[in-house]
């Protein structure tokens, strides 16, 4: 079942000879329970096409749909449920809200839409990520790694179509790297959610199922995964 | 290199630098306009001590030859030598001799004392020879052994001026740290890549002369107007006044530079406190420490989550994240409601209690009022001519003299007795011979107005006749509070005579006169007492219950004089026939002054001039305590804005993540809204406290009906002010609510500068 397909979506920043083409006419789709890694050098497009994936950016032009849901059109409030409802991010640098707790902060999306969460849900995903002890304290009086599985917490309490990743794990040592890469493999095989994971780490990149590799704001590969072959490839 | 990386930030942050500069700018107004202010007011008291003393510093008196006076002349800090002529002093033996005198002014006046001391030593005079201006020196802060009075005119100015500085201090530091915390991450990389605290320091203290120069000149130039006008309108309104002076303005070119380094002074000391700090950060605790508004420890909003669900709990807790930044917001518009608040409920209290105790109580009893200096009411030939003034409907010509009373203790009112008697209700206790020595002032009306009186309250009287009319009532306070008296007969109905003792004109209340060698004893017939006491403007003390009597002229002459202890002035009470028109008053006391004023030495009062220079003095305080608390909301007001203004730059990134999780701009919106309501509400609800809490006690000193303050409460006023400062604190947040919502999430989400 597609529940991501992205045609001819281009983002042009600027104008005039200051104009950069982040993305080129990308076209793309995704399967529902797919574990898609997006690879790239630095300035590549591969943000700029999460955020447009996310409805955090627009695309200039194109069209994106989420469950058959042509996002690239929302208005900013139809934009932000949409964030809040269909989408989980989870950034490098974690973006939890520093003045409320980690409890708060995990069941925020459901907040906002004044809902109740299933407390069954609620406590498998945080005994699943190993934060069940770290529920009232702050942001701040969290490690890296705690942070960022708070994070993924939160992308993952209003069971999203999408959990976009972007390098999860760019700010964290080997060992946290390797733990949040099982967790979010994990919530793929046993939620079975779509995950789309932004990363440069080859290594981490070979973890997902498909791989999508892009330069210059264009697809120039999308193969799926067989590592001996990839990992061939990458190092002649 | 440090230069061009400042005046890179400031060209480039216009709006962060915004706070520093409308701070620097308020506080050098304030300051220019108080320090200019107080100048004036010295020159003023200078003027005052030399009109009222002369302008010597040192005189000797003695009788003193050419030689002698070219003798002073030589000493070198001598600027002037003046021989004053004939100069009447008091010496112990020899009253009211003719002496030399010569007076002396030095040019520098702190050794003033120490020369005085040289030139009667080369002279050969005794130390004595020498007096000094004290009132006059004092001024210039020079303070001469010997002299005895307080003199704190220039120390309460000093004291003003420093306690401003300090406050000033602690409420613009902020605005500075918020600028510099800013970029405290920046400094962490300078600090990181070597640059030391003392290039750090250097760099911000440059920055902040740079930014606040140019205010601190503006303000400075607009304090010095405020002050030219306000020193304006006291002159105009003092030179109204009887014994009034008129005002110059006049500033002087040293005093103009003295407040230029203080008002710099103050913003460098301002911008130094939060730069030392931020320079003897690590370059760890730098970057650490730049990750935005954080909690240390965890906080709840209850009250504003269930107002207002997530969004409430997220506008508080930014709050207490930023309280530190938002600590001058909040000092600054307590103090300003605080002020605003206790000013309007003071001044509606002290209206209500003037028109009380002063306008309506004896509204109806005058119109003009002269003080005749100097004239005993038997010598004053004018009481016909008085009394014909033309627009009169009645008047009294009248004096009071002081007398004591023993009253026997047979006399007391039954009523007063059964209240406790004088023990009880006055504190007065009976003498030798059972008898209670009262003070018993006698008021001598002109014949005419006490056969008026008499007729009033109801006894046949021929001018002259022989006796006196006993005002009969004591204030009942154990029943009754002053505001709300309530009365008791004093003495019985039917007492028959009254001894009066007297000895001439005394101001020593506590000397009993009957301790007095010389004395005089008099009984006296009463003639009537009652309750009601002709229409004059007097309160008939409360404090001392007085037995007061009411005489004719002529029975004072004829009888009563030779006790003495009548008041060196007399009175004059016109009622006007047209009671409503300033025009008939001024007519008709210009007539009365006109016929007077060569003669005697007099003040006349309006009444409804007296209304007016009152309404006029209460407006003239208003607008002065409402500047200052205009400047204290006007800085709270600027730090809103300059919070906000910076929005962009502080809280992108936080309002980045609450968007990122499916925040919308209405919810946004409502995060702003709850924000500026508490950000103004907190310092309005604990000033609202503050202020019912004094004005309750206010009320319950001034013995006030409760009701008939909520009946005046100063609402309107207050309201305005309120509704003023948040639109202004809407109008920030409005504004820096519009950058935020614009941002470019993307681009926010993306930038890690703030982290």
């Amino acid at each position: 079942m597609e529940i991501l397909r992205c045609e001819k979506v281009s983002r042009i920043y600027g104008s005039g000879d200051g104009q950069v083409t982040a993305l080129n006419q990308v076209d793309f789709s995704v399967q529902k329970g797919e574990f898609v890694a997006i690879v790239g050098a630095s300035g590549s497009g591969k943000s700029t096409l999460l955020h447009i994936l996310g409805s955090v950016d627009k695309p200039t032009s194109g069209r994106v749909f989420v469950e058959e849901t042509d996002v690239s059109g929302l208005t900013p409030i139809q934009a932000a449920i949409f964030r809040r409802r269909k989408v989980g991010l989870v950034y490098q640098f974690y973006n939890l809200i520093p003045t409320i707790t980690v409890r708060k902060n995990i069941l925020m999306p459901l907040l906002l839409d004044k809902r109740k969460p299933n407390q069954e849900y609620f406590d498998k995903i945080v005994r699943t990520l190993g934060i069940g002890d770290k529920l009232e304290a702050l942001p701040s009086q969290l490690s890296g790694g705690q942070q960022q599985r708070v994070s993924i917490a939160r992308a993952l309490i209003y069971r999203p179509a999408l959990l976009l990743a972007d390098e999860p794990t760019g700010n964290l040592d080997r060992k946290n790297s390797g733990e949040i890469i099982d967790m979010l493999k994990l919530s793929n095989r046993n939620l079975n959610q779509t995950i789309l994971l932004i990363t440069h780490d080859e290594r981490i990149a070979l973890e997902a199922d498909r791989i999508v590799t892009i330069e210059d704001g264009r697809i120039i590969c999308d193969r799926m995964k067989n590592r001996d072959a990839l990992q061939k490839e990458w190092r002649g | 290199m440090w230069k061009n990386y400042a005046a890179d930030y400031i060209r480039h942050n216009r709006a962060g630098s915004g706070s520093v500069i409308a701070a620097s700018f308020i506080a050098a107004l304030f300051l220019s306009f108080l320090c200019s202010t107080f100048y004036h007011f010295w020159l003023d008291a200078v003027e005052g001590a030399k009109l009222e003393n002369g302008g010597w510093h040192g005189r000797i008196t003695a009788e003193l030859g050419e030689d002698e006076l070219e003798e002073i002349r030589s000493f070198p800090n001598v600027e002037k030598v003046a021989l004053t002529g004939a100069y009447e002093t008091v010496w112990e033996e020899q009253a009211s001799e003719k002496r030399e005198a010569v007076d002396i002014t030095f040019y520098n006046k702190r050794t003033v004392y120490k020369d005085m001391q040289d030139i009667v030593r080369t002279l050969g005079l005794s130390e004595e020879a020498a007096e000094y201006n004290y009132q006059l020196l004092s001024l210039y802060f020079v303070r001469i052994p010997g002299d005895t009075m307080p003199r704190l005119l220039m120390p309460a100015y000093l004291a003003i001026v420093v306690m401003v500085c300090i406050s000033l201090i602690l409420v613009i530091h902020n605005s500075f740290a918020v600028s510099m915390n800013n970029r405290i991450r920046q400094f962490g990389i300078f600090s990181g890549i070597g640059a030391t605290k003392r290039q750090i320091l250097t760099c911000l203290m440059e920055e902040a002369f740079v930014l606040s120069a140019v205010p601190i000149l503006f303000g400075i130039l607009l304090g010095v107007v405020l002050s030219f006008a306000t020193v304006r309108a006291m002159g105009t309104f003092a030179a109204n006044l009887a014994g009034g002076r008129k005002m110059d303005f006049a500033l002087h070119p040293v005093v103009l530079i003295l407040i230029f380094l203080l008002a710099l002074l103050t913003v460098l000391i301002s911008a130094w406190i939060p730069a030392q700090r931020l320079s003897r950060l690590t370059p760890l605790e730098a970057i650490r420490g730049a990750g935005g508004a954080e909690l240390m420890k965890k906080k709840h909003s209850p009250l504003l989550s269930a107002l207002f669900g997530m969004e409430g709990e997220l506008a508080g807790n930014a709050l207490k994240a930023q309280k530190k930044a938002l600590r001058t917001t909040s000092f600054s518009l307590t103090l300003a409601f605080l002020g605003f608040m206790l000013m309007q409920c003071f001044f509606t209290l002290s209206g209500i209690s003037t028109r009380h105790t002063y306008f309506e109580a004896y509204q109806d009893v005058w119109d003009i009022y002269i003080r005749v200096k100097d004239e005993k009411i038997e010598n004053f030939e004018q009481i016909d001519e008085v009394r014909a003034v033309e627009g009169a409907e009645s008047c009294i010509v009248y004096q009071k003299a002081k007398a004591v009373s023993m009253i026997p203790a047979k006399d007391i009112s039954q009523e007063l007795a059964a209240a406790g008697g004088m023990e009880e209700l006055a504190g007065i206790y009976p003498e030798e011979g059972n008898a209670y020595p009262i003070e018993a002032p006698l008021v001598i009306l002109d014949d005419q107005s006490f056969a008026e009186y008499c007729r009033e309250i109801g006894i046949e009287e021929e001018a002259g006749q022989e006796g006196v009319i006993v005002l009969n009532r004591i204030w009942n306070r154990a029943e009754s509070n002053f505001r709300y008296p309530e009365y008791l007969p004093y003495i019985q109905e039917d007492t028959q005579k009254i001894t009066l003792l007297g000895k001439g004109y005394s101001d020593d209340k506590t000397a009993m006169p009957k301790e007095v060698a010389g004395n005089v004893m008099i009984e006296v017939p009463v003639l009537a007492c009652t309750g009601k006491a002709p229409a004059l403007r007097e309160d008939y003390g409360k404090s001392d219950y007085p037995l007061v009597q009411f005489i004719s002229l002529g029975y004072w002459s004829k009888a009563l004089e030779r006790i003495g202890g009548a008041e060196k002035d007399l009175f004059i009470r016109v009622l006007a026939k047209d009671r409503e028109s300033s025009e008939v008053l001024d007519r008709m006391e210009d007539s009365l002054t006109g016929m007077m004023d060569k003669k005697y030495e007099i003040e006349s009062e309006n009444r409804i001039r007296e209304k007016r220079d009152n309404d006029t003095m209460i407006r003239g305080y208003e607008l002065i305590l409402g500047g200052v608390c205009a400047f204290f909301a006007s800085i709270g007001i600027a730090h809103v804005f300059s919070n906000t203004a910076g929005f962009i730059r502080q809280r992108k990134r936080e309002f980045a993540r609450y968007m990122s999780v499916g925040l919308t701009p209405e919810g946004m919106r409502k995060i702003f809204c709850i924000e500026a309501v508490i950000v103004m509400g907190r310092p309005l609800a604990a000033a609202l406290f503050l202020t019912i809490a004094m004005t309750a006690g206010m009320i319950r000193a001034s013995y006030l009906d409760p009701a008939e303050f909520m009946r005046e409460a100063p609402i309107l006023p207050i309201l305005a002010f309120v509704l003023a400062v948040l639109g202004f604190v809407a109008l920030a947040y409005l504004l820096g609510g519009r950058k935020i919502l614009r941002m470019d999430l993307a681009e926010a989400l993306r930038d890690d500068t703030m982290l």
